[in-house]
Formats: C-alpha cells, sequence, structure tokens
C-alpha cells in the first residue's frame, strides 16, 4: 500500500531541515526527547522556583487574566509571524512544478509541509508548555487540569502555525513567481514584525501594567481580549490557578473555551486545506512590468552633486539600483519604526524626569540606532554578489570611483533621515532649545555619517554575499561594537581627565569626540576595504 | 501510429481580456514512441504548452488528451503518466541526490521493493553514485540537471516532456543525454516531446518538430520538410525564416553614432 502523499512531503520538509545534521538525523529525536525531558522535569521547575511567589501573587491578582491573555495573544501572533516572515525572505516558488507535476492533491502538500515542520514546533509548545506547567503546579492544580493546559497550548500554538504555513503557502504563490513580488515579499517579512516589537514595547515600557490594574480600563482590554481564540485558553488557566484541584468550579467555562479552541482549530484546518488550491499555482499573478521613469529633479539633483558628468551618471546608476528595490526601503522604514517606538515608549517618558539632561537625551538614546541604519544601507555593497563588484574592478579607475558613489549614496541617504529624526526627538524634550536643536542634529548627522564610512569600509574588507552569513552578523557586531566603544571610551576617559565637568557639558564632549572616533575608524576601514575590493575572488 | 498527445484548439490567455496569448488554438499531434521537438525563441509559448500537457497550468480554451487521459478532467492520470525535466526547475538544496530521487519515487508512487535499486541504477548511469550522499547545494548546474533527468525517469514514465535538457551540460554529458533519449525512444518505445534552442540536437535526435512563435505552431514536420517548406538550405536558416531575425546590415548600425570609436 502506498505511503499517503502527505507523509512523503512530511517527511521530505523534515529531511530538509535536518540536513544540517545528518550525522546525527536517527538520534537527533532521542537526543531532543531527552533534553525535553530533562527541561520539564527539572530545568523549568528550577526556574521557576526563582520567583514563584511573585508568579503566585501575580496569578491571582486582578491583572492575571488580561496579562496572560496579552501573553497567550502574542504567543499566538507570534507563530503565525515565523512561517510567513521565514517564507517571505526567500520566496521560491521553483519547487512548486515539482508538486504540480505530480500526482498529489495541494492539500497533501500543505498537510505535509505543515506535519514536516511538525517537530519542531512540538519543541516550542513543550518549552512554553512545561514552563507554565512548572509555574502553576505549586498552586495544587490535578493531573486533568495540568492536560488541559498542556492541551491548550499545544492547540493554540498549533492553530497559529497552520494559520501562518497557510498564509505563507498563499504568499509565497502570490509573490515569489516575479522578481518584484520577490522584493515585495522580502520587504513585507522585515516590516511586518513592526507591530509586534511595537506591542512588545507596550508591554515592556508602556505601563501596560498600571492600565490593566485599573478595573475599568482592564475590563475593556479582557472584553476585547476575550474575542480571540488565544484568549480562550488563558481564562480556562486563570480559572484553574484560582480553583487548584477543583476543575467542577469551573467546569462550564473549560468545556466552553476548550471547545471552542478545539471548533477552531479543526475549522482552520479545514479552511486552510480548501485554500490549498490557491497556494500551489503557477499561473502568473501579473504581467505588469516595472519600468524605469524619466529621471526626475531628485535624480537630476544627485547627478549635478556628483559633478554631473560620468561619476554623476555612476552615482545616479547606485543611487537608483538601491532605491528600487522595497528591500531595502523596508530597512530603512523599520529602523525609523524603531526609533519613533524608542522615542514614544523609552526617550519620551523620561525626558520629563531627567530635566538636567534633556538637552541631549534624545540624541544619546537613538544614535546607537544609528549604526544599525548605517549597515542596512552601507552594507548591501556586498550583498549582490562578486560578480557586481567585478564590473567596476574591470572599469579604469572604477573601484575608486565605485566606493567614493556608494559612500555619498550612503551618506545622502543615512544622513538626512538621521537628522530628521534627531530633530524629532530632540523637538520632544521641554528643555530643547534652537542651539541645542542645531547641536544635537549637526552631530547626528556627522554620527551617522560616520557610522556609514564604518559600514562601508568594513563590508568591503570582510565581504558578506549573504545576510544569512557568519560575516554578516559578524560585521554588524564589529560596527555595533565600535559605535559603543567610541562613545564609552571618550566618556570614561573624560570622567578620569575632566572629573568636575558639568553633566550636560561631558556628554557633548563624549559626542564629539565619539564623532571624531568614528570618522577616524571610518577612513581606516575605508582605506583597507579598498585595498581588499581589489584582492576579493 | 497511435497518437499519445492530442491538443485540441489548446489556449492559454493572460491579462485583460485575454490579450496576452501565451498558446493560441494549438492543434497538434504527438506519435507513440515518437521524438518530437518543440522549437521557438524566447517568450514563444513552448513552456506554457508544457505546463498545459502536464496539468500544472489550466488552459483558457481548447483541451488536450495526454496517452488517452483528458488533461481536464483526468489530471492524476496524466501526471502519473508523464515525467517532466522542467525549464527552471527547483531542487532542494537541502537534500542529497539520493533523497531527492527517494522523495520523487515516493511521489509518484513508485514500489518500495524497485526504488531504491533504481535510484543507485540512474546515479551510476548518470555518473553521480559516487557522491549521491551530498547536498545537492554542492553540485554544478549540469550535475543538478543530471539528478533533474533522473527524476523525471524516476517512475519510468511512458511519456516524457524535457524542457532544455542539455542546455546546462558539459559536452560529454550532453552527448549521453542526447544518446539516452535515442535509446528511450527506439528501444524502450517512449514518447519523448524536448523544448530546445539548440538546433543541433533537436536536428539529430527528432523525428518531427514543430516551431511555435507568438503562442502559434507556425510549421510542422520533419526536419527535411520544413527546410523544404521554407526554402532554405538548414534547420537554422528555417528557424530564422520562419520566427523572424536581425538583418545582417543592422548588426553595426550602432557604430554609426558620434563618438562611438572613442
Amino acid at each position: 500500500m502506498p505511503v499517503p502523499k502527505w507523509l512523503v512531503v512530511a517527511r521530505n520538509e523534515y529531511r530538509i531541515h535536518t540536513s544540517r545534521i545528518r550525522r546525527i538525523r536517527t538520534y537527533f529525536p532521542h537526543l531532543v526527547t531527552g533534553l525535553l525531558a530533562v527541561y520539564v522535569a527539572f530545568i523549568a521547575p528550577s526556574f521557576a522556583r526563582l520567583f514563584i511567589d511573585d508568579f503566585l501573587a501575580f496569578i491571582l491578582s486582578q491583572v492575571a487574566l488580561a496579562m496572560v491573555q496579552i501573553i497567550l495573544f502574542l504567543i499566538f501572533i507570534y507563530f503565525i509571524i515565523i512561517p510567513i516572515t521565514q517564507t517571505l525572505r526567500e520566496v521560491q516558488t521553483e519547487q512548486l512544478e515539482i508538486f504540480l507535476a505530480a500526482p498529489i492533491k495541494p492539500s497533501d502538500v500543505l498537510l505535509g509541509e505543515f506535519m514536516g515542520q511538525m517537530p519542531f514546533y512540538a519543541i516550542f509548545v513543550t518549552i512554553i508548555a512545561g514552563f507554565f506547567t512548572a509555574v502553576l503546579n505549586p498552586l495544587g492544580l490535578d493531573m486533568l487540569q495540568i492536560v488541559i493546559i498542556i492541551g491548550i497550548f499545544v492547540v493554540t500554538i498549533l492553530s497559529a502555525f497552520w494559520i501562518g504555513n497557510v498564509i505563507a503557502a498563499i504568499l509565497r504563490a502570490k509573490f515569489g513567481k516575479t522578481a518584484r513580488g520577490r522584493d515585495i515579499g522580502k520587504a513585507l517579512a522585515l516590516i511586518m514584525a513592526l507591530p509586534l516589537v511595537a506591542l512588545v514595547y507596550g508591554i515592556q515600557f508602556g505601563g501596560i501594567f498600571e492600565v490593566l490594574s485599573d478595573p475599568g480600563a482592564s475590563g475593556n482590554i479582557k472584553a476585547f481580549l476575550s474575542l480571540l481564540p488565544s484568549s480562550w485558553g488563558a481564562e480556562v488557566i486563570v480559572g484553574f490557578a484560582s480553583n487548584p484541584g477543583n476543575i467542577g468550579a469551573v467546569g462550564f467555562e473549560t468545556l466552553t473555551r476548550v471547545g471552542g479552541l478545539v471548533v477552531f482549530f479543526i475549522a482552520v484546518l479545514f479552511l486552510g486545506t480548501k485554500a490549498a488550491n490557491r497556494a500551489y499555482s503557477l499561473e502568473p499573478t501579473t504581467f505588469t512590468v516595472s519600468r524605469a521613469k524619466p529621471d526626475g529633479a531628485f535624480y537630476k539633483t544627485v547627478k549635478y552633486l556628483g559633478g554631473g558628468g560620468s561619476f554623476g551618471t555612476l552615482l545616479v546608476s547606485v543611487f537608483k539600483d538601491y532605491s528600487r528595490r522595497l528591500e531595502n526601503l523596508s530597512k530603512i522604514a523599520y529602523i525609523v519604526g524603531l526609533i519613533v517606538m524608542m522615542n514614544i515608549f523609552i526617550v519620551g517618558p523620561r525626558l520629563s524626569e531627567q530635566y538636567e539632561l534633556g538637552l541631549i537625551l534624545p540624541l544619546l538614546m537613538i544614535q546607537f540606532m544609528f549604526p544599525i541604519l548605517a549597515v542596512f544601507v552601507a552594507g548591501e555593497v556586498t550583498l549582490r554578489g562578486k560578480e557586481a563588484l567585478f564590473i567596476y574592478r574591470k572599469t579604469p579607475s572604477g573601484v575608486g570611483r565605485f566606493i567614493k558613489a556608494r559612500l555619498i549614496q550612503g551618506w545622502l541617504t543615512v544622513v538626512p533621515i538621521a537628522a530628521a529624526v534627531t530633530v524629532l526627538s530632540t523637538s520632544l524634550s521641554p528643555q530643547t532649545t534652537f542651539i541645542s536643536l542645531l547641536t544635537n542634529t549637526g552631530l547626528g548627522a556627522l554620527i551617522a555619517a560616520g557610522n556609514v564610512a564604518i559600514a562601508l569600509g568594513l563590508f568591503l574588507l570582510i565581504p558578506a554575499f549573504s545576510e544569512k552569513s557568519v560575516r554578516f552578523m559578524l560585521n554588524v557586531l564589529i560596527v555595533i561594537f565600535v559605535s559603543i566603544e567610541s562613545f564609552v571610551i571618550p566618556l570614561f576617559g573624560l570622567m578620569r581627565v575632566l572629573p568636575n565637568l558639568d553633566t550636560v557639558a561631558r556628554l557633548l564632549y563624549v559626542l564629539l569626540l565619539q564623532t571624531a572616533l568614528g570618522w577616524l575608524v571610518g577612513i581606516v576601514f575605508l582605506f583597507l576595504g579598498s585595498k581588499n575590493l581589489n584582492r576579493i575572488e | 501510429m497511435k497518437v499519445v498527445i492530442r491538443t485540441d484548439k489548446l489556449s492559454k490567455y493572460y491579462g485583460k481580456g485575454g490579450e496576452i496569448k501565451a498558446v493560441d488554438k494549438l492543434d497538434l499531434e504527438v506519435y507513440e514512441g515518437e521524438t518530437f521537438g518543440l522549437l521557438g525563441p524566447n517568450g514563444a509559448g513552448k513552456t506554457t504548452t508544457v505546463r498545459l500537457l502536464n496539468c500544472i497550468i489550466k488552459p483558457t480554451g481548447g483541451t488536450a488528451t495526454v496517452n488517452g487521459f483528458d488533461i481536464l478532467k483526468k489530471e492524476t492520470e496524466v501526471k502519473r503518466v508523464t515525467g517532466l525535466l522542467a525549464e527552471s526547475p527547483g531542487l532542494y538544496e537541502k537534500l542529497s541526490a539520493k533523497e531527492f530521487l527517494e522523495f520523487i519515487g515516493a511521489l509518484y508512487d513508485v514500489p518500495n521493493d524497485i526504488l531504491p535499486e533504481r535510484i543507485d541504477d540512474l546515479l551510476k548511469l548518470f555518473e553521480l553514485y559516487d557522491r549521491r550522499d551530498d547536498l545537492l547545494e554542492g553540485y554544478s548546474r549540469g550535475m543538478k540537471q543530471k539528478v533533474l533527468i533522473a527524476a523525471a525517469l524516476i517512475h519510468d514514465p511512458p511519456i516524457l516532456f524535457l524542457d532544455e535538457p542539455t542546455s546546462m551540460l558539459d559536452p560529454r554529458a550532453a552527448l549521453m543525454v542526447k544518446d539516452l533519449i535515442k535509446k528511450l525512444a527506439n528501444s524502450a518505445g517512449k514518447t519523448i516531446f524536448i523544448c530546445s534552442h539548440i538546433l543541433p540536437i533537436v536536428e539529430e535526435i527528432c523525428d518531427r518538430i514543430g516551431i511555435i512563435n507568438q503562442g502559434k505552431l507556425i510549421a510542422i514536420g520533419t526536419v527535411d520538410e520544413i527546410v523544404a517548406q521554407t526554402r532554405t538550405r538548414t534547420l537554422e536558416e528555417a528557424f530564422i525564416a520562419i520566427t523572424g531575425g536581425v538583418e545582417e546590415k543592422e548588426l553595426l548600425a550602432w557604430r554609426e553614432h558620434k563618438g562611438a570609436g572613442a
């Protein structure tokens, strides 16, 4: 009897995901099961014991239900987003042809791809459910209550993963067939994480605990959250915590909420398989070809800034190639989004508390985002592969002109953004004066320009041809490290040399020295990077 | 002779109002045991035709039968009797050649008592046996192409669709594939449908060829018949005469502009 097709696909999916550990693939499940057993039996309870008193006070408090609802909601959304972002980051439709040419139903492919990843999802489920069981256990829950809690986590997380998988498969079919679509996919993959980050910032810094302590506000939030399937399990968990060993006290709630969750899971499973035909299709989705428009005022200005001649043309070409990728623009939008959130949740609330530092605090905080922005913009230099770099190597004086063009393009992209966000952040402070605004903006722009030089030089010195490569991560860490060190060294140096200096003045000097150090390192990296570009093979 | 592939006004239109005619009312017959070559410039409709005949996409008009099975009504049966080497196929780079062929074999329900031996035989045939456990990401493009041809053969289908089968192969491997196609047609009685740009290969191995341009079949017959129809000397000349090409006098026009000699 032939093996069910979904099982064939699932086995294949599992093999793909474990290809790096092929040598231990046979033992891998036993190894993971053993480690998880140790975690559930020893590590999670030991970890839970560290804060069990606080947790027990919390779980029996007024904010517990809404908080558990929020936590489960975050887990639910997170596990929906994981498969979507993974797929969008690297949209591949080539394998679709294999499935479409073979005698297999799309629903079997979808189910198989999901089931093949199931063992890895099970690890997540065990970690989360194991933790919650460990912290709830001291309340004296009975076995049935513990089993139901584990079941809630299993069904909630699997529903989320399944929804994420179905959406990912549909988006793959939608975006994967054209270069533009794949670019849109990569852009979306990054941007879609922002709302989740906002929610986490809100919980961490936004005073959500205080809001939930207020019965009125808490009631509204709970009422809203209770509409979401992720919340149904939370109501049962908190109900069990209030009635340990007495499931009958919350029998009706348990039956309706857990039943609702199971019905929800079956429904999404059914609807997902129905949507599979749309997810596995090679029918073209668009025939619109992206066309270049004649250069407008912006590119004419860029060309003028580049001297108007052949270098101006080169600069405009570099600019176009960068800015026409939505992926690049989404990275900028992502960083700007993070800076805005930092201002809303972290910088803003502290400005009134830090009267003396209000003049400089915004720049002090947000400038640590500039290196990442610089890496996103200037680090792109090697991501298009060696061949793109060899074009410049082949042309007369190509390397020097290329680096100059990329540096100017990086500055023209990063510096205005850094200046704009510095103006916005600084404006939030009631202590801001026109002079402090100008000083902060100028310093912000100079620091960001230095970061661009560092990132560009470093990526030429240690070329990373893929965002997944170790070199890429290493370069990101180096740029951040240089940025932090160029702040910390002058800070401690000045504390030692000029201990009596006023705090604001000292920080201003630190930022000035940081700027100078950043530029110095940037020039050195650019010099070494240009030498290395000639050697790349 | 038995007809194994028959298209009846097979059409695939795209865009609003169907203004893009990828395949336009295609009428074609391919006989059992025949090696048929479909030629055409880029975007002519070759790959779309292959995808329609393999039930990968659905026609907007007309229909076709493959081995007697209607592509609209008997999708699964059609898929079982065909093997496909796609133009830009996807491989699972994180699988080894052996694992990939095991996967494809299972998808096509090749019995477990046959599959391992067949995989070994195919890998030996394509000189990949020693590297059967290497991940495909480490293979050259030619080696990957060999794996894909092996995958198309894994369930030993009576009809094979090969879209550019030798385009990525070195001359030695291309010769082997060419000989394999001949053997499959002549000794194993397979029907082979080839799409290719490489005219000498098509000329050498195909019994009949069809030339498609802008979705329409504009010539069909043996190489000699097509050459005779177009009053040319070679298939290449016939192809250019039918599909159009750049006139010789235009080739250096770009140099006549001011400053081009710099």
